[in-house]
């Protein structure tokens, strides 16, 4: 991959980064922190990795994405938004009654929703259920599963990651995003789930460490899946919490998020001008 | 044969089977349960189709819900609490709320699994799988109604919820075709409504029998569709009787009794009466003793309907 491609892939990131504070202002509210620290990861696999089609979103040969800390569809929504499966005046109605973006994704109400995640400890099952379909039907179609860290205390999740890499499930890689915070404090405080890796790595899973913020490590690794064709690959995504919103990175409150008079409009101009510092970065290179 | 004895999980086991045999859409998921839910051979003679996990139920549904949103129509059975109960929310995400075709089925339930005690016993299924909007609940009633009800739960499309016992049960019908949401009535009559559902229905009929040797004219509907009850066969007949009557293998807080009475409280108020086992833990013991002693033997089941008529 090009360092245009790389940049181009850095810009809609910010983009779909603009895209949350829009939904952010049509409800007042919304859970940024998670949002912002995985967005990265799920625009790299809409716009880079994945084979998806807006126009057809059903389409039998797709790849699949699953968002199992559902809470974190502000993302998921903005990058779908932003690759064309709805219009964008969607975004709007986040927040009003009867949306079809409801604060944790609903499959039946949006084109490009896999699953009705949001509880957490749902995602992986589903998508080991997925996984093994797609092999019994002879598939080459892949899944993907974006995961909390603070998610991964719940219990089933085990139960998945268990089931996964017995059935030797190359054809399915989760992402953790390791942000190190949840709505109550440090996951390490809370509870602690490290060594993740290790973890994975014990149950059975092809596992690897990145900067879930950097679109380079990112794309490099998506470039290597499967880690192994034998088994589950797990990236434990080192990310940072809100990265993007100067003010709110790495801050627990900013799980989620009522800006106060300003900051809206503050963050709106900081990601506006990082996204022309793209734009001209990618016009400079075209020189 | 009418009378003639079967295990209803062998019934269940070898019916989806036959069907699976046929129908390359079906697979079967067990949760170190396939074995004793009947798919001894189906595990030998498709192996490409029958998927252990081992004992994690919360992951199974949710595994069940993935694959059906590609076109499988997974089958799950294991002991009723354990599918119901355990991964109650993922049942109702991962199966009601995606709407996803899935078949469930709780075997041993009710308190069939008598002498294994509380832990085994599902007395609740009825009622929390209920709360969830869009799950169809069979309670099929003898191995005939088993083995038809399989077919028509493989045929629909849409979660179902499917419970068994374990206990040999007596075939007590011709077998039919199984029309999900239609009640069967077993024995007209026009003093009292009994409503049954499951394999008790067979004590029902016999209490049935008692009461018209006392002179007392009982209706029996048989109803081995929960959800969605057949109301215009409970209220026209509730009309004709002016009360009624429900026997079930279950709490009587929550199950088809709650629903019989919620449906006639609202369209057509009559006296009722709930038979089922009080909101407490049951006790265990040999099953005939536990149903006896709760008074859901069909001699009790008599003695009640002529006290509530007195």
């Amino acid at each position: 991959m090009t360092g245009n491609e790389v940049t181009q892939l850095k810009l809609t990131a910010t983009n779909c980064r603009l895209n949350v504070l829009r939904l952010l202002k049509a409800s007042g509210h919304g859970h940024i922190g998670g949002a912002y620290s995985a967005i990265d990861i799920i625009t790299a696999l809409y716009f880079y990795k994945m084979r998806v089609n807006p126009e057809n979103p059903q389409m039998e040969d797709r790849d699949r994405f699953l968002l199992s800390a559902g809470h974190k569809c502000l993302a998921q929504y903005s990058v779908l938004a932003e690759k064309g499966y709805f219009p964008k005046d969607i975004l709007d109605t986040y927040g009003s009654l009867g949306s079809h973006i409801p604060g944790h994704p609903d499959m039946h109400k949006l084109p490009g929703i896999e699953a009705n995640t949001g509880a957490l400890g749902h995602g992986l099952s589903i998508a080991v259920g997925m996984a093994l379909s797609l092999r019994m039907d002879k598939k080459d179609s892949k899944v993907y599963v974006v995961t909390g860290d603070g998610e991964l205390a719940e219990g089933s999740n085990w139960e998945a990651i268990a089931a996964a890499a017995h059935y030797k499930l190359s054809n399915l890689t989760a992402f953790v995003d390791f942000n190190g915070l949840q709505i109550s404090g440090r996951v390490q405080d809370i509870m602690n789930m490290t060594p993740i890796a290790d973890r994975f790595k014990a149950f059975g899973w092809a596992v690897r460490d990145i900067d879930g913020n950097s679109m380079e490590e990112i794309v490099s690794t998506l470039d290597e899946l499967p880690l192994d064709t034998e088994r589950p690959t797990v990236i434990v995504a080192h990310t940072i919490k809100s990265k993007g919103l100067s003010f709110g990175e790495n801050q627990i409150p900013y799980h989620f998020w009522t800006p106060a008079e300003g900051q809206l409009e503050q963050a709106e101009q900081e990601l506006q001008a990082v996204a022309d510092a793209y734009k001209k970065e990618l016009k400079g290179e075209e020189k | 044969m009418i009378g003639a004895l079967e295990d209803p999980r062998k019934v269940f086991g070898q019916t989806v089977s036959a069907l699976a045999d046929v129908n390359e859409r079906v697979v079967i998921l067990s949760a170190d349960s396939g074995k004793s839910s009947g798919f001894g051979d189906f595990m030998k003679e498709h192996p490409e189709r029958y998927y252990e996990f081992g004992i994690m139920e919360q992951a199974v549904v949710g595994i069940a819900s993935g694959f059906a949103t590609t076109g499988k129509i997974p089958v799950f059975c294991a002991i009723a609490p354990f599918v119901t109960a355990r991964p109650y929310e993922m049942f109702r995400n991962d199966l009601g709320y995606m709407r996803q075709n899935v078949k469930i089925v709780g075997r041993n339930g009710g308190i069939t699994y008598s002498d294994l005690g509380s832990t085994h016993h599902s007395l609740d299924d009825f009622g929390i799988i209920r709360m969830i909007p869009g799950v169809v609940i069979l309670s099929p009633q003898d191995p005939g109604e088993i083995r038809s009800a399989c077919k028509a739960m493989l045929e629909y499309e849409g979660p179902v919820y499917m419970r068994i016992g374990n206990e040999k049960i007596p075939n007590l019908f011709e077998e039919s075709k199984f029309t999900i949401g239609k009640g069967r009535i077993i024995r007209s009559g026009t003093d009292v409504t009994i409503i049954s559902t499951g394999s008790i229905t067979k004590n029902v009929m016999d209490a049935a029998k008692e009461l018209e040797k006392a002179g007392i004219s009982a209706e029996v509907i048989g109803m081995p569709t929960i959800c969605p009850l057949d109301e215009d066969m409970i209220l026209r007949s509730a009309e004709k009787t002016g009360c009624v009557v429900t026997a079930e293998e279950h709490y009587i807080y929550g199950g088809m009794g709650t629903m019989v009475s919620d449906l006639l409280c609202r369209a057509r108020p009559v006296k009722v009466k709930k038979l089922g086992i009080p909101n407490n833990y049951a006790t265990s013991g040999p099953y005939a003793q536990i149903l006896a002693s709760y008074g859901l033997d069909s001699g009790s089941v008599s003695k009640s309907i002529r006290e509530f008529l007195s």
